[in-house]
């Protein structure tokens, strides 16, 4: 018996069950939760709480189609708050905003980290690479909250280092914060300040596995700095440019709550309100709860199929996609 | 690429001077404003006014606003809280993912195709906060730590480099192992635990960074003041503007205390300590985040 078990708890680890040995008594069930148990039983806690803070919240989510009420059962009211949803041009206005600031980040800063990962892999000397890394990745380790309370500090009109430089060239203190012009561009670059470093090292690293054979051969061809860069570096980082891609594509309809709702304010909160604000601000402010979740569940399935766009397109692109 | 030293053109010594100092000043763009919040914090507050955004040394020195700050009770129970949170949310985190990521990655589990496409399906469909604010409230967690501790108990991504890492571990050890008449929770925790300890500190460094800068779920779902960590304190006070959250209505009514002291000084004070424990851990941050996000992360 105990030599049975031991050998059941070794196919076990193997992860392959003897087959002739589960063929041939009838307990095939048993055999395999005895076999099994232990490792359902490691799994539970983080089973458990997938179940509960993950699935629960999908079946939760029903309340989209629900009319509330103080006593259950809620009334089932079919598409109504999707259709007030659509009907509401503050929707469209969030969702356009959005959109424009995902795809201002997506122009201006997703770029950013490659050129950074070039440029570092370009420096010769170990330790000044080291220095600029540990300095560049810092950013990426602060709170919105931190990062909003440095750039407030940094882009007052009073004496914040930007107007002070800009002062120098004699340029009219500005507001960044409070114009509706610049906030968006604000949120362009604070994103950037926070990830185009920490974002690089993903890059690098898939520079730094590119084949040296590779750099030989092209320096053999007589290839310059820039010929080595375009015809090896670039095409040996394009997968991990795709993944990164894709991962944007999953966010795009977020644009990032924990940073707006740091940024914003009474100015110039039309110009960055974006779907997750508005969200929070009906849902859990006003209380309008159904309403909230049918947005929320609008931009769930709508992320959920950019994302498995962008996983086919890069797959067929590359061979790759993200899992 | 040593070879070519010695043959570099004046081009490509021009190209390489502008890549260097590229990086610098994208350096000195990074640390510059943290440099000088940190110099405001430690000025003379008679020297403050008119002191810029550029200065990097604080003008005179001065612990005022230090002193304050790490004697103010909102500060101090700031600190505890999100000690706590941090603490007990990172050792949950490990127990759950460490122990989930291990059934997971045995390739003979029953269900576990099944499984692990349920875990990608919550990374790519979030229903959003609406629905996970009545899981909370039904769960009795509003207004508690759990609501925050519980958050993101197991994070999908690390589960996943988890995974990876497990399958990698050669099976000859494990099978020694079983010989020896060890159970799966004995091999498990003298054999695969031990083993992990690289990706297991990786991985815990990420929890760290994400409950310390965690705000949104304890800025909705605690509404007790006295359990606010403390980036909830920092953002009521430097994003809300609410100056009395620090300096206090008697002090503010009364020009005493906090009163004081510059607002200014006394925000970016603020600031910085909220920053100093991610800088604390931050040199091991370089060390195992650069390394694990250098090997197993990136096919995530």
């Amino acid at each position: 018996m105990v030599a049975q078990s031991k050998q059941s708890n070794l196919a076990a680890i193997r992860g392959n069950v003897p087959k002739a040995e589960s063929d041939q008594h009838a307990g095939f069930l048993a055999r395999g939760i005895r076999q099994w148990w232990p490792y359902y039983a490691m799994m539970a806690p983080g089973i458990i709480f997938f179940v509960l803070f993950h699935y629960l919240p999908i079946w939760e989510s029903k309340i989209a189609f629900e009319q509330l009420r103080i006593i259950p059962p809620n009334l089932w009211v079919g598409l109504k708050h999707f259709q007030l949803l659509f009907a509401s041009p503050v929707f469209w206005q969030v969702l356009l905003n959005t959109l424009i600031i995902s795809g201002m980040k997506m122009a201006f800063v997703f770029p950013v980290p490659i050129i950074v990962a070039l440029m570092l892999n370009e420096v010769r000397s170990g330790s000044l690479r080291k220095f600029i890394q540990s300095a560049v990745y810092l950013p990426h380790f602060l709170s919105w909250v931190v990062i909003a309370g440095v750039f407030i500090a940094a882009l007052s009109p009073s004496d914040g280092v930007v107007n002070d430089i800009t002062g120098m060239f004699g340029a009219a203190p500005k507001s960044f914060m409070t114009d509706t012009g610049a906030i968006r561009w604000v949120l362009v670059y604070s994103e950037m300040w926070r990830s185009a470093g920490w974002d690089s090292l993903l890059y690098l690293a898939a520079i730094i596995a590119i084949d040296q054979a590779l750099y030989d051969a092209a320096e053999m061809d007589g290839a310059n700095r820039w010929q080595k860069i375009w015809h090896v570096t670039i095409p040996g980082i394009v997968p991990t440019i795709a993944t990164l891609f894709i991962l944007n594509a999953g966010i795009f309809l977020s644009a990032d709550l924990n940073q707006v709702i740091n940024f914003t304010n009474d100015v110039v909160r039309t110009q960055i309100d974006i779907v997750d604000t508005y969200v929070y601000r009906i849902g859990l402010q006003t209380g309008e709860y159904s309403l909230a979740t049918a947005a929320g569940l609008f931009k769930a399935v709508l992320g959920m199929v950019l994302i498995l766009m962008a996983h086919l397109f890069s797959k067929r692109l590359t061979g790759k996609g993200v899992w | 690429m040593a070879a070519t030293q010695n043959t570099r053109t004046p081009l490509e010594r021009i190209e390489y001077a502008i890549i260097i100092s590229t990086l610098l000043l994208m350096v000195v763009v990074t640390v510059q404003p943290l440099l000088n919040l940190l110099a405001i914090s430690l000025s003379d507050p008679a020297k403050l006014p008119g002191m810029s955004g550029m200065e990097i040394l604080p003008r005179g020195l001065s612990f005022d606003v230090w002193s304050l700050l790490l004697n103010h009770p909102n500060v101090r129970a700031g600190m505890l809280n999100s000690i706590f949170i941090t603490a007990a949310g990172t050792v949950l985190n490990i127990v759950f993912t460490a122990l989930m990521a291990w059934g997971l990655s045995r390739p003979g589990l029953p269900g576990r195709r099944i499984l692990f496409l349920l875990v990608l399906v919550t990374i790519v469909f979030d229903p959003g906060i609406i629905p996970d604010y009545f899981i909370n409230k039904r769960l009795g967690l509003l207004d508690s730590y759990w609501s925050v501790i519980l958050f993101k108990a197991v994070n999908a991504w690390y589960l996943i480099i988890l995974i990876r890492f497990f399958e990698e571990i050669p099976q000859e050890l494990l099978d020694a192992a079983d010989l020896d008449g060890a159970n799966p929770f004995q091999v498990f925790w003298f054999v695969v635990l031990p083993l992990a300890k690289p990706a297991l500190a990786t991985i815990t460094l990420f929890y760290i960074v994400f409950h310390w800068n965690e705000f949104f779920r304890a800025m909705i779902y605690i509404t007790d003041q006295n359990k606010w960590p403390l980036q909830v304190v920092l953002r009521q006070f430097v994003i809300g503007g609410d100056k009395l959250a620090i300096v206090g209505v008697d002090a503010a009514n009364n020009h005493t205390g906090a009163s004081q002291i510059d607002l200014r000084a006394l925000k970016a004070g603020m600031i910085i300590l909220t920053i100093v424990p991610i800088l604390v851990i931050y040199p091991l941050i370089l060390k195992f985040f650069t390394k694990g996000t250098m090997s197993g992360a990136l096919k995530g």
